[in-house]
Formats: structure tokens, C-alpha cells, sequence
């Protein structure tokens, strides 16, 4: 057996202990000796701790206590996660310098006390604005399905190493698209919880009213397991949800009965490649979801998000943007300054527009339980590419592949991105999409549509 | 009517007001960042809204200790 079953496989070898957590932990950090060179989603490989830790979970093993319902998995996470002891750098050059975090961040503390090993940190755009991981700093993460191409942003490196199987388990962050368009690109899945959900506390945060924490997986049931880990509430973060956790692990298997599910068309169905579209059509296909609907407003939606973003980024920055201005990767530098520069009312207008904006999404879901829609408008473009033609549109390669989650995203949406099966030599992804706090529906559609086989994250032919 | 609006006159004005450094090699990305932010606020600012409608984000005093 090998760490390519999964998460729930491993923690289930480790639980009836036909594996040692240790075993399987050093075969993690084998794979990432021997993979990352190719894919770069690594920026930092805590063995020590891992090692360490591996060797609790088999002590509690032995002690005939339960070592936890992720026992052994090895997990890695971007690198805005706070890591005890070490510094957060989100990506940056400038936060070499701070001092290194004093505890990991929940997220880490929740899989760690469910028994899953943390081996290292991953690659992402400088402090999450970007949707490419072409990080200047640390080089660009590399997409294990063609290493000549982007893994997405800004979450890259957390899509590429799950996508590699160099472990089954990643976190993320996902402020405008960074969980859902790095793992259609990858072909992995990746969940963004509804707003709120999870706890941020010990992440740095990009745009604080949109940024939510995620994991990937391979698999739906790996995705939920790590998922209702993740649950809970926590004072130390102002939009932590105060509603108990709802689990979803089990109601997985529960079927499709009763949810009704809809295609989004109009803006949805246009802007992208036509096999962006006919990844979409087959799923609805398979699970026999003939609806369409229209989500209004959402390009409207997306344009105030973008506001929304740069002025809460570059105000979270701008004491940097002054004194360190000319250290910020290039990639992000010109919009960040520009972000700071922004009229007051652009802001609050677009935080008052998307209040309506939220009203008018909670009648269309009044009418419909799912949205389905592409995660990405095309599949990974080569790293470096500066404007992609979209029917004779000049667009910015990686700005515009955005298009399709800064909508859902903007609603605070929990949304479900899932690599569709036969669509060619690279990866594309829908999003399922249920209303705010119905995580278990987007699940639900997920499982039936990955038994279906309509959804499937197949490995790179390179691995 | 309000004048058209130029970015490459209020970008190094607008960062003086925030005492923000613009190196003069990266003046002109930012003139086109803002460029692009100003074309995407344009539908924004002109779609009307209800004077009621208050902003997404809402401050609950005393809610949360910590946060």
C-alpha cells in the first residue's frame, strides 16, 4: 500500500496498524525528496516535527488508545498557515524577517488532533494575489500534469503536491478562487467552505472579508473526512461561525434524492473554452440535471470583489508598500500600490452592492439547491504566459481565470471544485455550488456525480 | 460634467496623499493597475442602491472578545 490510496486508506492502514504513522511519514518525505524537484509546490519540509509526530500517533497506538480518524495522514499546507516556529512568509521575501509563529494556526491544530502529520509548507503567490503561482521569490509551482504549465494560484502549491501524490491532504486559502482554481487546473478537488466556517485564526489573511481556509484531496470522501476535522468554532477569529459542526462524512453516501440541481448559463456558458463548457455539460449530463439557470449580476459581482480585494489588501499592506516597496515580487508589486490608491467610496459601494448581491442569490436559491459552473474559463496555460486570446480578445492569462469563482465567492458561497473526468491531456474542473452553510448538498452531488464516474482525479502520466 | 479622468495625474498625486513611495520605474505598471481598477469601479459606482442597503460587512460590538 501506498500513500497514492488516500487519506482515508492510509488512516485506516495506520488504525488496524498494517502500517506505522513513522512508515508512512518517511515514505511523505521520500516522495517529497524525489518529486518536488519537478513540481517546486515545497517551500519548506518540517521532517523533525513530522517524524516526531509520526511517532506519537504510533505511540498512542500502542497504548491502546485511539489515535484519531486521520491517523499518520501526511498533510502539507500553504504557506500562510502559521507553523510553530517557524515564520510565516505567505509567499513573501519581506516576511523573512518576522518572528517565526508561536503556535500553528487552528486549521493545523484541528488535522494534528485528529491525528494527521504535518511535513512542510507550500508555494503560493506573494500574500495570495494571484491566481498563477508564479512566485518570483521561489519560482513557479509547476503543474505535475505538464510541468511546462502553471499549477494555478494562489493556492499552487497545495494543488500540484496533492495532484503529484506527493501527499493525500493539503490546506489552502481561497479569497476570490485560490482552493478552486489551482485544483481544477491540478485535477484534484478542493473545497471552499462557506464564509465564515472555518476559522482563519494563525493565517495571514489577504482580503479579510473574503478570505476562508480549505482542503484538497483526490478523492470525495478524503475531502470530507479532512473537512469535518477542520470544524469548529473559535473566538479567535471575528467571523468564525458560532454554529456547531456539521458533519458531513456520513450523509456522503445519501444520494441525490430531492436536490435540485441547475446549470449556470449566460455568463457562465460564455468567456472560456468550448471544453471548459463541455466538462460542465457532462456532469450536469451524468446527473441528470437538465435546469438552467441564470445568476444575476455576476459580472457585476466579480468587478466589486476585485475592489473589495485590492483596497483591503493593500491596506493590510501598505505600511510595507511604503517602507519596502521595491521587495514585493513583481508579479503582485503594481497591483497592490495600485489597490492602495483606491477612492473610499469604490469600497463601500462595493461592500453595499454586495449585500443586494447576496439578497438576490439567497431568492435563486429558493428555486435551485446547486449551481453547477466551470472552476476555470481554460486548463493550465505554459508559466509565463502574459494574455491568453479569447476569440480574438487579448485577455491576462492568469487575472482572467478568475472569471468563474469570483462570483460565487463574493456571495460567500460554499462551493465544491471538482476535476471532470476525460477532458484531454490537461485538467478542468466544475464548481458545485449549494447556498450558505449547505456544505453536506455540495457533497452529496460531489459523491454521486465521483460514483457516476463523471468525477475523477486521475494521476499525471508523469508520476 | 466632471473632467475625463487621468490615472497618470492622480496615481502620483493620490500616493502622495498616503505618503506612499512610487519608484519611478514602477510608475507606469501602477498608472495601468489603476487603470484597470478605475474601468472595473466604473459599473460598480454606476449600478444604484438603496440608501437602506448597508454594507456586507456588519460590526457586532462586543461579539466576539478576542477577535
Amino acid at each position: 500500500m501506498s500513500l497514492e490510496t488516500g487519506v482515508c486508506a492510509t488512516a485506516a492502514a495506520v488504525r488496524t496498524g498494517e502500517r506505522s504513522a513513522v512508515e508512512v511519514v518517511q515514505e511523505a518525505l521520500t516522495r517529497i525528496a524525489v518529486r518536488d524537484g519537478a513540481i517546486n509546490a515545497f517551500t519548506t519540509v518540517t521532517e523533525e516535527r513530522a517524524l516526531t509526530a509520526a511517532t506519537a500517533v504510533d505511540a498512542q497506538r500502542a497504548a491502546g488508545r485511539d489515535p484519531g480518524p486521520l491517523a499518520g495522514v501526511p498533510f502539507a499546507v500553504k504557506n500562510l498557515y502559521d507553523i510553530a516556529n517557524i515564520a510565516t512568509v505567505a509567499g513573501s521575501h519581506i516576511d523573512l524577517d518576522r518572528a517565526p509563529a508561536s503556535r500553528d494556526a487552528a486549521l493545523v491544530r484541528h488535522l494534528a488532533e485528529h491525528g494527521a502529520v504535518l511535513v512542510g509548507a507550500l508555494n503560493m503567490d506573494e500574500y495570495a494575489y494571484g491566481f498563477s503561482t508564479e512566485n518570483s521569490h521561489y519560482g513557479a509551482t509547476r503543474n505535475p500534469h505538464d510541468p511546462a504549465r502553471v499549477a494555478g494560484g494562489s493556492s499552487g502549491g497545495s494543488a500540484a503536491a496533492v495532484a503529484a501524490s506527493v501527499v493525500p491532504l493539503a490546506l489552502g486559502s481561497d479569497t476570490n478562487g485560490s482552493i478552486r482554481v489551482p485544483a481544477a487546473l491540478c485535477g484534484v478537488f478542493g473545497l471552499r467552505p462557506t464564509f465564515g466556517r472555518l476559522s482563519r485564526a494563525g493565517m495571514r489573511l489577504f482580503a479579510s472579508s473574503l478570505d476562508v481556509g480549505g482542503p484538497f484531496a483526490r478523492s470525495v470522501e478524503d475531502l470530507a473526512i479532512a473537512y469535518d476535522a477542520l470544524q469548529g468554532a473559535d473566538p479567535d477569529d471575528a467571523a468564525c461561525t458560532m454554529r456547531p459542526p456539521e458533519p458531513v462524512t456520513q450523509i456522503l453516501r445519501q444520494g441525490l434524492g430531492g436536490i435540485r440541481i441547475a446549470v449556470a448559463t449566460g455568463y457562465f456558458s460564455s468567456q472560456g473554452v468550448p471544453d471548459a463548457f463541455a466538462a460542465v455539460e457532462r456532469v450536469a449530463a451524468a446527473l441528470g440535471a437538465s435546469h438552467r439557470i441564470e445568476v444575476p449580476a455576476a459580472g457585476l459581482a466579480r468587478a466589486a470583489a476585485m475592489i473589495v480585494t485590492s483596497v483591503e489588501g493593500a491596506e493590510l499592506h501598505l505600511p510595507d508598500l511604503i517602507a519596502r516597496g521595491p521587495e514585493f515580487d513583481p508579479m503582485t508589486r503594481a497591483r497592490f500600490l495600485a489597490g492602495a490608491l483606491a477612492p473610499g467610496a469604490w469600497y463601500s459601494h462595493a461592500q453595499r452592492l454586495r449585500r443586494w448581491y447576496c439578497q438576490e442569490l439567497t431568492k435563486l436559491f429558493r428555486n435551485v439547491d446547486v449551481v453547477l459552473a466551470p472552476a476555470t474559463p481554460y486548463p493550465a496555460f505554459p508559466i509565463g504566459q502574459g494574455l491568453i486570446d479569447l476569440g480574438g480578445q487579448q485577455l491576462p492569462a492568469a487575472g482572467h481565470l478568475g472569471v468563474f469563482t469570483q462570483p460565487f465567492s463574493f456571495a460567500g458561497l460554499p462551493t465544491l471544485a471538482a476535476p471532470v473526468a476525460q477532458t484531454g491531456s490537461l485538467p478542468l474542473g466544475v464548481q458545485i455550488v449549494a447556498a450558505p452553510w449547505r456544505e453536506d448538498i455540495a457533497f452529496r452531488v460531489a459523491a454521486a456525480a465521483e460514483e457516476l464516474g463523471v468525477l475523477v482525479s486521475s494521476p499525471p502520466i508523469a508520476s | 460634467m466632471a473632467e475625463p479622468f487621468d490615472p497618470a495625474l492622480y496615481v502620483p498625486q493620490a500616493a502622495a496623499a498616503l505618503g506612499l513611495p512610487l519608484a519611478p520605474e514602477d510608475l507606469g505598471d501602477v498608472i495601468s493597475a489603476f487603470a484597470v481598477l478605475a474601468r472595473v469601479a466604473g459599473p460598480v459606482m454606476a449600478f444604484p442602491l438603496p440608501e437602506e442597503l448597508i454594507a456586507a460587512a456588519v460590526f457586532i460590538p462586543g461579539e466576539r472578545a478576542r477577535g
